[in-house]
C-alpha cells in the first residue's frame, strides 16, 4: 500500500522539486523575499506548470527527444500568455517587483524536462496527482522561505509589522536567498533521513513482533 | 586599478552570482570538468544567439504585444537548438550520442532564457542598448560569466562533497551556501 502511495506523494515527503530536485530555484532566491512576491509565483507556477504538463501528456510519445522538449518548451510559453495578462490584472504590484523570473517560471525544467523522466511515465490520473504534490511542495517552500525572508529581513508579515527585534537586512538580497535555500535543503534532508530511519526502525520491529 | 575595477564589474554584473540564473545547471555541469567545458560553451553559444534573435524580435514585437516575448524567444531558442544538434550531428557523427547531452541541458534554462530577458528589460528603461551589437556583447558577456561561475564552484565542488561535509549538507545545500558566501563577497565589492 506504501510501496504505490510514496511516489505520488513524493513531490512533498521525499523528492521535493525545490529542497531536492534544485529546481527552480531561481525565483525562489531572488523572488522569495516578501509573501507578496510568493503570492503572485506560487499562483503563477501553479497554473503554468499544471496545465502545461497537462497538455504536453499529449504530445505523442513516439516523437524524438527534441521535438517532445521543444513542444513542452512551446505549450508552457503558449499558457504563459494568458497567464500574465490575467496576473497584470490580479497582481499588477507584484509582477513589476517579479520582473523576469515571472517569464521564466514557464520554461522550468520540471516542465520541459522533469515531465519524460517523471510523470509521463505513469497513467493520467497518476500524474495529474502526483503533479499536484509537486506544484504544492514548490508552493510550501516558496511560502516558507518567504515568510521566513520577510520576518527577519523587513520585520513584517505579509507587509504587517511584526514584533521582531533584530533584523537581517542581508536576507532580502540575493546572497540571503542562497544561504537560507541551502539551510532549508539541508534541514529537509536531515527530516527526510530521520523519517526513513524512524520507519525502517519501525518495520523491524514490526517484524520481530511476528516472529515471536 | 583599472584591470582590479574590470573585474569587479565583471562580477558584479554575473548573472549567477547576482540574479541565480542558471544555478541548477551550473551544478549539473560542475562535476565533471568535462562537463563543465561542454555545458559552459554550448551555454556560451546560446546566450550568444539568443541575444541577437532577442534583438530582432524586441525591435519588431509592439509594446502591446509584450506577453508573446516568451513565446518567440522560445521559438527562437528551438531553431537554434535544433541546428545546433544537427551541425553536432554532420561534422562530429562519432561523437553526436556523447555531445548532444551538453546541448539538450543547455537549450532551455535559465542562463539562457534569463540573459535574453536581462537584456529586454534593459533596452526598455535605456533604448540606446537597443542595439545588434549590444545584444550581442551582453550574451557573450552572460555566457562568459557562466563559465567563471563554474570554474569558482569547481575549485571547491570535491570538498562541499567530501565525507567531511555533514551527510545532509553534502552537495546541492553546501554548494548554495558556497555560491552564497561568494555572492556576498562581490555585493559587498559593488
Amino acid at each position: 500500500m506504501n510501496e504505490r502511495k510514496e511516489p505520488v506523494l513524493a513531490g512533498i515527503t521525499t523528492d521535493n522539486a525545490v529542497l531536492s530536485g534544485l529546481m527552480v530555484i531561481s525565483p525562489v532566491i531572488i523572488c522569495g523575499d516578501t509573501i507578496k512576491n510568493a503570492q503572485a509565483l506560487i499562483w503563477a507556477f501553479s497554473i503554468i506548470t499544471f496545465l502545461s504538463v497537462v497538455i504536453s501528456s499529449f504530445v505523442p510519445k513516439g516523437l524524438p527527444y527534441t521535438i517532445k522538449v521543444i513542444s513542452y518548451a512551446l505549450i508552457s510559453s503558449t499558457i504563459y500568455v494568458p497567464v500574465r495578462a490575467a496576473a497584470d490584472v490580479f497582481y499588477p504590484e507584484a509582477i513589476q517587483r517579479i520582473g523576469i523570473y515571472f517569464p521564466l517560471l514557464a520554461v522550468n525544467s520540471l516542465i520541459v524536462f522533469q515531465t519524460e523522466a517523471r510523470f509521463f511515465r505513469m497513467g493520467r490520473i497518476r500524474m495529474t496527482a502526483s503533479l499536484f504534490f509537486y506544484i504544492l511542495g514548490f508552493d510550501a517552500v516558496m511560502l516558507i522561505t518567504s515568510l521566513v525572508r520577510e520576518l527577519l529581513a523587513y520585520g513584517t508579515i505579509n507587509s504587517r509589522i511584526a514584533d521582531v527585534d533584530m533584523l537581517i537586512s542581508g536576507l532580502k538580497e540575493p546572497f540571503g536567498g542562497f544561504i537560507m535555500l541551502g539551510l532549508m535543503c539541508g534541514l529537509y534532508r536531515k527530516l527526510r533521513s530521520v523519517m526513513r530511519r524512524s520507519e525502517s526502525s519501525a518495520e523491524k520491529g514490526d517484524m520481530n513482533v511476528s516472529d515471536k | 586599478m583599472y584591470l582590479i575595477n574590470d573585474i569587479i564589474a565583471f562580477l558584479a554584473a554575473n548573472l549567477i552570482l547576482s540574479q541565480a540564473l542558471g544555478t541548477s545547471s551550473l551544478f549539473i555541469a560542475a562535476n565533471s570538468r568535462k562537463k563543465l567545458v561542454g555545458t559552459a560553451f554550448c551555454i556560451l553559444l546560446f546566450t550568444t544567439f539568443g541575444t541577437s534573435c532577442a534583438y530582432i524580435i524586441d525591435s519588431t514585437l509592439p509594446s502591446s504585444a509584450a506577453e508573446f516575448r516568451l513565446l518567440l524567444y522560445t521559438a527562437a531558442v528551438s531553431v537554434f537548438y535544433v541546428i545546433m544538434l544537427t551541425l553536432l550531428y554532420f561534422a562530429r557523427p562519432q561523437n553526436h550520442e556523447k555531445l548532444r547531452r551538453y546541448i539538450h541541458l543547455s537549450a532551455f534554462n535559465c542562463a539562457v532564457m534569463g540573459t535574453l530577458f536581462t537584456m529586454s528589460a534593459k533596452a526598455e528603461n535605456d533604448s540606446s542598448l537597443l542595439d545588434f551589437g549590444e545584444y550581442v556583447r551582453f550574451g557573450a558577456e552572460a555566457g562568459l560569466g557562466f563559465i567563471t561561475a563554474a570554474l569558482i564552484l569547481t575549485a571547491a565542488y570535491r570538498r562541499l562533497n567530501s565525507s567531511r561535509v555533514p551527510k545532509s549538507f553534502r552537495g546541492g545545500p553546501a554548494m548554495l551556501i558556497y555560491i552564497g558566501i561568494i555572492s556576498m563577497a562581490v555585493w559587498s565589492l559593488k
